[in-house]
C-alpha cells in the first residue's frame, strides 16, 4: 500500500502540473484566437463609419472617360482626390448617396499628385489625422470605388516611408503601403484603425502595395489654398549635395548659392553644412527635400548651418518656387477661403 | 312465355318423355353443333364478322392487366423519350445574342485574304477573348467602358536637391 501510495503521488504531481499548464494557457489560446475577430470588428467599424465620406468620382479627360476615388474633409463639400482623377479632367461628376453631383476643381497640384474639388452641397467628412504617428507594421484601411463597383474596404498595414522609388524623389516622403490597391481607387483615403485619415492613395507599387501621399502634404497645399488661393512651395535658392564626412550629424553641404535668391540676401554660402530647416533636423541631403516640401513661399523659416566651427542661424523668407512661377499664368487673388454654398444641413462623420 | 301456362307444359312435357332421339345422335353431337355454327356465321355479312372480331378482341383485355408495371415503365419510357426529344431541339437563334456577338473574321490588313493566286490558303484570324477582365467587371454598362485611375509611377518627380 505504502508502494502504491508513492506511485499515486508520482503520477498525480504532473497531472496537477498539467492541468495548472491548460488553465493558465487556455486565456492566451482563447485571446490569441480573438484577436483576428477584434481586428476584423475594428475594419468593419472603420468602413462603416467613414465610407458615407467616400464618394465615387467620373470625370473626362483627354483620353476619354475616367474613374476615380476621393472623400469629403469638410462638411461643405470639399473632397480630395488624386491629381490624375481630378487634376486635368472636365465634367467632374460625384456619385454620393446614389445621386450624382457636379464637381469643380478648386486647385490641382502636380508636384503633391493631389487635387481638390468643391460640390456645393451639405456633405460628411472625414476627421483628419497624423501620419507622424504612424510605424511600420501600423494597420491602416482604405475605402476605394474599384472598377465599377460599390465601395470596397482593404485592409493592410504600413510598409515603410519612403523617399523615393523607380530611382525618382518623391517630393515628400510617402508612406509605403501593404494592401491590394485596384483600379478606380486613386485618391481614396488611407485611414487608421480610428478612422481618421493619414494618407491619400495616389500609386500602385507592385502587386499588393501602393504608395500614399501623408496627409500632412495634402493638408499643407490646403493651407495654402485657404491663404493664397493656390499651392505656394517656397525655396531659398541653394543646391544640396551630399557630402562626404558628416559635420554635427548632417551630410548635406550646400553646393551653388543662386544669385538674387533669399539665400544669396541672407548670406548662405557654398560649402555650408545645412543642420536644420525650421522644425527639420537635417541629416543627409535628401532631407532637403522633405523640409523643402513644407515651405510657404513669403514666410519666414530658421534656417540653421554649419560654417567651419560657427553653428548660424538665418531666418529667411522663402521665395516663390520656380516650378510654381512658370505654373501660374496669373497671381490668384489672396487670402481666398473655401467658398461656402450649403443647400442641406451637413452630416458629420463620424 | 306468355303462349304456354304451366299446366300446358306440363302436358307437352308428358307428351314427349317418351320420345328418343335416333341412334348415335349423342356421339355426333358436338360436331353437328359445330357445323350449324359456322353456317349460323357465314349467312352474317362480311362487315358484321369484322366488327364481332374487333369487339371480342378489345374485350378480351382486361383493364387490370393495362396498369400493370411493364405497361407503367412503357409510359415512363414513352415519355421520357419525348422530353428529351424537345431539349435536345435545336434552339432558335437569340436577337441580343446576334446582336452582341463580337466580330471576330474582321480582318486588320488584306494579308489574310483568301486569293486565287495560292491554291491552299491559310488564314488568321483576328480573333479575341470575349471577355477581359475589365467587360466581366462591367457587366450592367453600355458604351465605353472608362479609365479606372491608378497611377502606377508618381506624376512628378524631384530631380535634384534644390531649396
Amino acid at each position: 500500500m505504502r508502494r502504491l501510495s508513492s506511485f499515486n503521488c508520482a503520477l498525480g504531481l504532473p497531472w496537477l502540473v498539467q492541468v495548472a499548464f491548460f488553465a493558465a494557457a487556455t486565456p492566451l489560446f482563447a485571446q490569441s484566437a480573438a484577436e483576428p475577430t477584434a481586428i476584423s470588428r475594428e475594419v468593419k467599424d472603420v468602413f462603416e463609419r467613414c465610407s458615407k465620406a467616400v464618394v465615387k468620382i467620373e470625370a473626362t479627360d483627354q483620353h476619354g472617360q475616367l474613374s476615380g476615388t476621393g472623400f469629403f474633409v469638410d462638411p461643405t463639400g470639399t473632397l480630395y482626390t488624386a491629381y490624375s482623377v481630378g487634376g486635368e479632367a472636365e465634367n467632374v461628376n460625384v456619385l454620393f448617396k446614389g445621386k450624382k453631383y457636379p464637381a469643380h476643381q478648386l486647385m490641382a497640384d502636380l508636384r503633391s499628385g493631389i487635387a481638390m474639388l468643391k460640390v456645393d452641397m451639405a456633405s460628411p467628412a472625414l476627421p483628419i489625422g497624423s501620419s507622424e504617428q504612424l510605424e511600420i507594421a501600423t494597420p491602416v484601411v482604405t475605402i476605394g470605388y474599384p472598377l465599377d463597383l460599390a465601395e470596397t474596404p482593404s485592409f493592410g498595414m504600413i510598409a515603410g516611408f519612403d523617399r523615393k522609388c523607380f530611382g525618382g524623389y518623391f517630393p515628400t516622403k510617402h508612406l509605403r503601403v501593404n494592401l491590394p490597391p485596384q483600379r478606380g481607387e486613386g485618391g481614396a483615403p488611407l485611414l487608421n484603425l480610428k478612422g481618421e485619415v493619414v494618407g491619400i492613395l495616389l500609386y500602385s507599387f507592385e502587386n499588393n502595395s501602393c504608395y500614399a501621399l501623408p496627409i500632412e502634404a495634402a493638408e499643407k497645399i490646403r493651407s495654402d489654398y485657404v491663404r493664397f488661393g493656390e499651392p505656394r512651395y517656397g525655396w531659398i535658392g541653394t543646391d544640396v549635395q551630399e557630402a562626404n564626412t558628416p559635420v554635427d550629424g548632417s551630410r548635406a553641404v550646400t553646393t551653388e548659392v543662386m544669385k538674387g535668391t533669399p539665400a544669396a540676401d541672407a548670406g548662405l554660402k557654398p560649402g555650408d553644412v545645412v543642420l536644420q530647416i525650421g522644425r527639420t533636423k537635417v541629416h543627409e541631403a535628401e532631407d532637403i527635400l522633405e523640409a523643402s516640401f513644407f515651405l510657404t513661399a513669403g514666410d519666414a523659416v530658421p534656417i540653421t548651418i554649419a560654417r567651419g566651427d560657427e553653428r548660424i542661424t538665418f531666418q529667411i523668407q522663402a521665395d516663390l518656387h520656380p516650378a510654381s512661377k512658370t505654373r501660374l499664368a496669373a497671381p490668384p487673388p489672396l487670402n481666398r477661403a473655401i467658398p461656402l454654398n450649403l443647400q442641406s444641413e451637413p452630416d458629420l462623420t463620424p | 312465355m306468355d303462349e304456354f301456362n304451366d299446366n300446358e307444359i306440363a302436358k307437352l312435357l308428358r307428351l314427349k318423355r317418351h320420345e328418343q332421339p335416333p341412334p348415335g345422335y349423342f356421339d355426333n353431337f358436338l360436331h353437328e353443333f359445330h357445323r350449324r355454327q359456322r353456317n349460323e356465321l357465314l349467312r352474317q355479312p362480311l362487315w358484321r364478322i369484322c366488327a364481332d372480331r374487333m369487339r371480342d378482341f378489345v374485350f378480351s383485355f382486361n383493364l387490370s392487366t393495362l396498369t400493370s408495371y411493364p405497361v407503367a415503365v412503357t409510359a415512363v419510357l414513352i415519355c421520357a423519350a419525348i422530353l428529351s426529344l424537345r431539349i435536345y431541339q435545336t434552339p432558335q437563334p437569340a436577337t441580343t445574342a446576334i446582336k452582341d456577338r463580337p466580330v471576330l473574321a474582321v480582318p486588320a490588313s488584306t494579308d489574310g485574304e483568301w486569293t486565287l493566286a495560292s491554291p491552299v490558303a491559310t488564314r488568321v484570324f483576328n480573333t479575341r477573348s470575349l471577355r477581359n477582365m475589365t467587360e466581366s467587371a462591367q457587366t450592367h454598362r453600355t458604351g465605353t467602358p472608362p479609365r479606372y485611375v491608378l497611377d502606377s509611377v508618381p506624376v512628378s518627380y524631384e530631380t535634384t536637391f534644390k531649396f
